[in-house]
């Protein structure tokens, strides 16, 4: 049996339990990305929402870093290496950053879904790590879910069925 | 942003309720207009709404649904979205096309369109009714619509607030057609310029 774990908003959880899905459901602009170390069975998925903390906006207070990617996947990270995972082992997947608003004179300026993902694949660069695979950009929502005892990660958009990634 | 918080106090609110059910009360007058039946409005409840806990008001974050999105600009910026559920904004398609109910059953270029008018209708009462309060003037940008997951669609909202706001404001609504009712959210993501004349106006008055 199943235990569904959902990642709101600016959330994360790290999990080793077998019967564990860490879901993250209809993202739009936002990131889901999960870390997996495929052999001390333990896994990891952050719901990040904004690209990066913007200076006097918002108040200084760690318990807000999953909202932010670049925080969010050092916090993350961490997180996963708390719960026992092996660094160089790590398996990064990243779903989401779509661009949902397609309207003339609208996108450029809001395209937070792709700043999203360049901050990511920017802030991996600098942690020294690989992303295996990606299901990003465009303009549809997915879901994601991690399955534990698998290592599994799988997509869905609207209309389709869920599929690996 | 304590600023923000602080704007959005139970007086504001009040006042946000009395200007919102005229504004919908004129949409309704609007939209029955443009349909050519009496299309009726419950009166709309507020609520004021931290930005991350959205989605859990909403629920069903991968259910499929129809957003309507357009900004407004002049006096004062802000953002409207209208998310109606994809199985409503089917009836709704129906009910503004003419046809028959569930005659619609896939949403095209242009039963989209048509639901983009209505976004844009209820949007264009709405403002103006707060701006024949305040006094001011704005113009709404041209509608945009999405069908996708719920999730997906309420991320617009909390990105571009994201930043900038803590706080966004629900209104919460239905419109009826007889026994037809269609629930319909909108999300209004004011600036701080916006509350700072709204709030203006109210210690005026």
């Amino acid at each position: 049996m199943n235990n569904t774990i959902t990642l709101g908003l600016g959330e994360q959880a790290v999990s080793r339990a077998q019967e564990d899905v860490l879901v993250a459901y209809g993202l739009g602009s936002c990131l889901g990305i999960s870390m997996i170390d495929p052999v001390n069975h333990v896994a990891g998925l952050l719901h990040a929402v904004l690209p990066e903390k913007v200076n006097g906006l918002i108040h200084e207070d760690a318990s807000t870093d999953s909202k932010f990617v670049d925080l969010g996947i050092e916090s993350l990270l961490s997180a996963m290496l708390n719960g026992g995972a092996n660094r160089g082992r790590i398996i990064v997947r990243m779903v989401g950053g779509a661009n949902m608003l397609i309207a003339p004179g609208l996108t450029s300026t809001f395209d937070i879904g792709t700043r999203n993902i360049e901050k990511a694949r920017f802030t991996f660069q600098r942690l020294n790590m690989k992303i295996a695979a990606e299901d990003v950009g465009g303009h549809t929502g997915r879901t994601v879910r991690v399955y534990v005892a698998e290592g599994r990660v799988t997509v869905r958009v609207i209309g389709q069925k869920e599929h690996d990634i | 942003m304590t600023q923000t918080i602080a704007a959005f106090d139970e007086d504001l609110l009040k006042k946000l309720t009395i200007i919102t059910n005229e504004g919908i009360k004129n949409a309704a007058v609007g939209f029955s207009g443009m349909i050519g039946r009496k299309i009726e409005v419950s009166s709309p409840r507020l609520e004021l709404i931290p930005l991350l806990t959205i989605p859990k008001v909403i629920g069903g974050l991968e259910d499929d649904a129809v957003g309507v999105y357009l900004r407004f600009e002049g006096d004062m910026f802000g953002q409207i979205m209208m998310i109606i559920p994809y199985q409503k904004g089917l009836e709704l398609a129906d009910l503004l096309m003419g046809v028959a109910e569930g005659t619609t059953q896939t949403l095209g270029q242009l039963e989209r369109s048509a639901l983009g008018e209505l976004g844009n209708l209820c949007s264009s009462f709405f403002l103006n009714s707060i701006a024949k309060t305040i006094g001011a003037s704005f113009r709404p940008s041209p509608p945009a619509v999405m069908v996708d997951m719920v999730g997906a669609i309420l991320d617009i909202v909390v990105a571009t607030a994201g930043g900038v706001n803590e706080h966004v404001l629900l209104v919460h609504t239905n419109f009826m057609d007889g026994p037809r009712c269609v629930e319909t959210d909108f999300w209004v993501i004011p600036d701080m310029k916006a509350l700072d004349l709204l709030l203006k106006k109210k210690t005026d008055a």
